[in-house]
């Protein structure tokens, strides 16, 4: 009797729970697993973990992967610049431009280009994030982590959903979900006017609109197979690039003449096929992903016509990914082994102009800066200058990997390496045009011309190896430790050719003239423009605990980074910075999470602390070796607690979030700091079966902290966190 | 066969003989670069611009030619170097050499005329192959002196 009301008990509290849940996960669904390559459930995998189930998304407006930013420990995105700008921080790793250190993955399909990191998620049933290297199973970028985000599936029979969102700054977000047969449709709408005024324009200059669409098929095509397809697609067009000018310690607003806005069209589209015999499974994905954008931007963000970069990518690219792994999940050996390759060519046109100030001030004022008044002076009559740039990259790659998980008693120990071969190939075809006058001996404008093609080519082999060991104390509760080497695929400097070319119009232009510099314009060649992948060990320690409603990650690493991808400055008098292989640092760090739901109560925090020096770092001008790594947070933050209760015939839920980041250091020499700060949250919903009110409100309080930092042209700027937001919304199910 | 063998043997010898007993013609002036010392009198001091290449370029009917000064510094503070071309400087060949004149032009630099460097009084030879001339840059005498880089 007593068993029985036990089990009534046990099943009231299920059902209460799927109640609030409609789609129910937990850390040992084994459907999660289904995006990720471990061979070991989650709460077996040796490197830490975070995972927020879909109604944990919706409640805290978690619709981008930048509103991640605290909720995983360690885990910083700042929101700034434009949908491209998707700069990843985590543990002491990333860098402002290039590639990623984490890899995202959709529906098991990785998401290839950076560019398309950011984009709206509509029927999303959860997200993973494994961190720490997973090179092994995921290669390249994803020496910092793997976020893996799950939609949607048939079998979720999730009910359909109409939702529109209203707020602050005219924002407005409609989307809906639902299934169909085997498949799942959703779609969204976002739009806002913007959050940041462009005083010189009168206007905000990060105005948004978007549309993204997702479609979803899967089913078993026989007792062995099944098939998963996914298509996701979105369309923006945004402004951006909300970066004020910083002097004498006060920060002006956002005001500069020239355009700044982004255009991008994705899509991607993967298809998953599992194979399920008696003595193994394979797992075949394949995909093709395409990505046009067109960015422009006002490079010196003054009111002044300085210069101007469009930048107008069309990429494609196709992956394909084969795995075998045993069938019987109960073995003590579990091997598991595949082969990964992708190709993606990319034809990028980045023509930079130099407008009147431009001209005047980066090229004139420097040309005649060497030459004797006495001699005469150097006048340019063109009111724009344009270098053009068009560049063909390609980038192939393949991996052979293998893990093989070992069980014995309370242990269990996964041994792996992955070889991973990287070819990339740069075709550049550049060209900068211009008329000068030499006063007082030309009597007429000349024309000058100068082209710069060429071809550069890079290979790279990496073994990226793996070995762990976790102990299963008791039921709840284990241990583990992990080695493992990640890496960051290395690439081509595509930003530093408009340097290049106005350096080489510089010195041809004086060449021209029969005049020599004493010092000569000295710049980076193509050679230069290549750097090398950054590889970083990782060593690591945590425990889990994991019982029931109460899930607890602590973790601590060690991880040295090699060959570390640094921006530096190119020699010579250039605008821009680059990429190199310049460095070496290190991170240490803790990392901390906890989820407790006990019923109509949830709490979670995450905390996350990482000390990053460079060990070594010149970048030609000083040597920064002992500072800390800018642009990462030394901490992140984030506590959330909620309540839900009955009120009449609707449920009331009510969450409140603190989270924040810091202290960050902005500059190599670390004479600016931000502090840490902390931003408040909220949402007040009423649920009634079919349709729910909300209310939410983000950085409640109205901090004006700063999220980024950077110098152009010898001028500092800044970008705000957004200011405080407050929204309305209305979800139905139909 | 013998007889016609002799017969071609003494036309040759008839003409290597004749072209022996002409009067020598004279120099046909040629394109050609030197590298030499181009030396400034600069307030009362020579200045010495070393490793100089000068290029000589002869017009078609040889009577005149053009001569590029690549890289030259008339004063020791000139914190550029320039390529300074003589236009019309007039020839005259000998069996023995090629003699250079000008009394007065102004070069061309830095994309057209240069008055301030009016050159006057250019005098100068090449014989064998070396080349030699001064002349007066604006205010300043300058002279050069250097060997055929061919």
């Amino acid at each position: 009797m007593q068993n029985f009301a036990s089990a009534m008990l046990a099943a009231f509290i299920i059902s209460i729970l799927a109640a609030a849940s409609p789609v129910c996960d937990t850390l040992l669904d084994p459907a999660s697993i289904t995006v990720l390559k471990e061979s070991v459930s989650l709460d077996k995998i040796p490197s830490p973990v975070s995972f927020i189930r879909m109604e944990k998304l919706q409640r805290s407006g978690t619709y981008r992967s930048n509103k991640l930013s605290g909720q995983i420990p360690g885990l910083h995105i700042p929101e700034y610049g434009a949908s491209l700008t998707s700069t990843i921080y985590l543990r002491g790793l990333g860098s402002r431009m290039e590639n990623p250190v984490m890899g995202v993955y959709l529906d098991g399909i990785p998401i290839l280009d950076k560019n398309a990191y950011d984009f709206d998620w509509t029927g999303i049933r959860n997200i993973t994030m494994l961190r720490g290297p997973q090179g092994t199973l995921y290669g390249r970028n994803s020496m910092g982590g793997v976020l893996a985000i799950q939609s949607l599936s048939p079998s979720d029979n999730a009910e359909s959903t109409v939702f529109l969102e209203y707020g602050s700054s005219a924002f407005l977000r409609a989307g809906t979900y639902f299934t169909v047969g085997n498949n799942v449709i959703s779609a969204g709408y976002r739009h806002s006017r913007g959050y940041f005024p462009n005083d010189y324009k009168q206007e905000f200059c990060d105005p948004y609109d978007g549309v993204s669409l997702h479609w979803k098929h899967e089913r078993p095509l026989s007792d062995r197979f099944h098939l998963r397809n996914t298509l996701w697609t979105s369309l923006s067009k945004e402004g951006g690039f909300a970066y004020g000018q910083w002097t004498d310690g006060v920060l002006r607003p956002v005001s500069y003449n020239d355009e700044g806005s982004y255009r991008r069209l994705s899509l991607i589209e993967g298809t998953t096929l599992r194979w399920s015999g008696e003595a193994f499974l394979a797992d075949a994905a394949a995909s093709i992903q395409v990505l046009a954008d067109d960015m422009r931007m006002d490079q010196d963000y003054t009111p002044a016509p300085v210069f101007t970069l469009r930048q107008r990518q069309f990429s494609g690219a196709g992956t394909v990914e084969v795995r075998f792994r045993r069938a019987d999940a109960k073995a003590s050996w579990q091997p598991s082994t595949g082969i990964f390759a992708f190709y993606k060519l990319n034809h990028m046109r980045a023509p930079v102009t130099f407008r009147q100030e431009g001209i005047r001030r980066l090229i004139l004022d420097n040309a005649n800066s060497h030459i004797p008044s006495e001699i005469g002076y150097l006048a340019i009559p063109d009111t724009e200058i344009p270098v053009d740039s068009d560049f063909l990259i390609g980038t192939g790659n393949a991996a052979l990997f293998h893990e093989s998980v070992f069980r014995t008693g309370k242990w269990q120990f996964i041994a792996g390496v992955r070889l991973d071969y990287e070819h990339g190939r740069l075709d550049y075809d550049c060209l900068a045009s211009l008329h000068y006058r030499f006063v007082p001996t030309m009597k007429a404008d000349k024309p000058f011309s100068v082209p710069f093609t060429g071809v550069r080519n890079h290979r790279k082999a990496e073994a990226l190896p793996k070995l762990s060991a976790l102990y299963q104390v008791n039921e709840p509760f284990s241990v583990y430790s992990t080695i493992s080497k990640g890496y960051r695929a290395g690439g081509f400097n595509t930003q530093i050719f408009s340097d290049i070319l106005q350096n080489l119009t510089m010195n041809g232009l004086m060449k021209d003239l029969g005049v020599y510099l004493d010092r000569p314009i000295v710049s980076v060649s193509a050679g230069n423009t290549e750097y090398q992948p950054e590889s970083a060990w990782n060593f690591e320690t945590g425990t889990r605990y994991l019982k029931g409603d109460l899930h607890i990650e602590l973790s601590a690493y060690y991880i040295a980074v090699l060959n570390q991808q640094l921006t530096v400055f190119p020699p010579g008098m250039n605008t821009g910075r680059m990429m190199t292989n310049a460095g070496k640092s290190r991170s240490i760090g803790s990392e901390a999470e906890a989820e407790w739901t006990p019923g109509a109560f949830r709490a979670h925090v995450a905390w996350s602390w990482c000390d990053a020096r460079f060990l070594r770092y010149d970048d030609g001008n000083r040597d920064y070796s002992g500072n800390y790594v800018p642009y990462v947070p030394r901490h992140t933050f984030y506590a959330g607690a909620g309540y839900s209760f009955i009120l009449d015939r609707c449920r009331v839920e009510t969450d409140v979030a603190g989270k924040g980041e810091g202290p960050i250091l902005w500059n190599e020499e670390n004479t600016l700091r931000e502090p840490f700060h902390l931003r408040f949250e909220g949402r007040i919903a009423l649920v009634f079966p079919k349709w729910e009110l909300y209310l939410r409100g983000e950085n409640l309080l109205g901090s004006t902290a700063h999220c980024f930092y950077f110098k152009s042209v010898g001028n500092e700027f800044f970008a705000r966190i957004r200011p405080r937001t407050i929204i309305t919304g209305l979800s139905l199910k139909i | 066969m013998k007889t016609k063998f002799f017969l071609a043997a003494a036309m040759a010898t008839l003409i290597f003989s004749c072209g022996e007993n002409t009067p020598e013609a004279p120099l046909v002036p040629e394109e050609s670069d030197y590298t030499g010392t181009v030396t400034v009198i600069y307030q009362g001091s020579p200045f010495n611009n070393e490793n100089i290449s000068v290029n000589f370029s002869p017009s078609d009917e040889g009577k005149t030619a053009s001569i590029t000064l690549h890289q030259i510094r008339f004063v020791p503070q000139m914190p550029v170097t320039i390529d300074v071309t003589i236009l019309g400087i007039a020839l005259q060949s000998s069996k023995e050499k090629i003699i250079l004149s000008c009394e007065r032009t102004i070069p061309l630099a830095m994309g057209g005329e240069y008055p301030r460097y009016t050159v006057t009084d250019l005098k100068g030879e090449i014989v064998g192959k070396s080349l030699s001339f001064s002349l007066n840059f604006g205010d300043y005498p300058t002279s050069f002196s250097g060997q055929g880089n061919r």
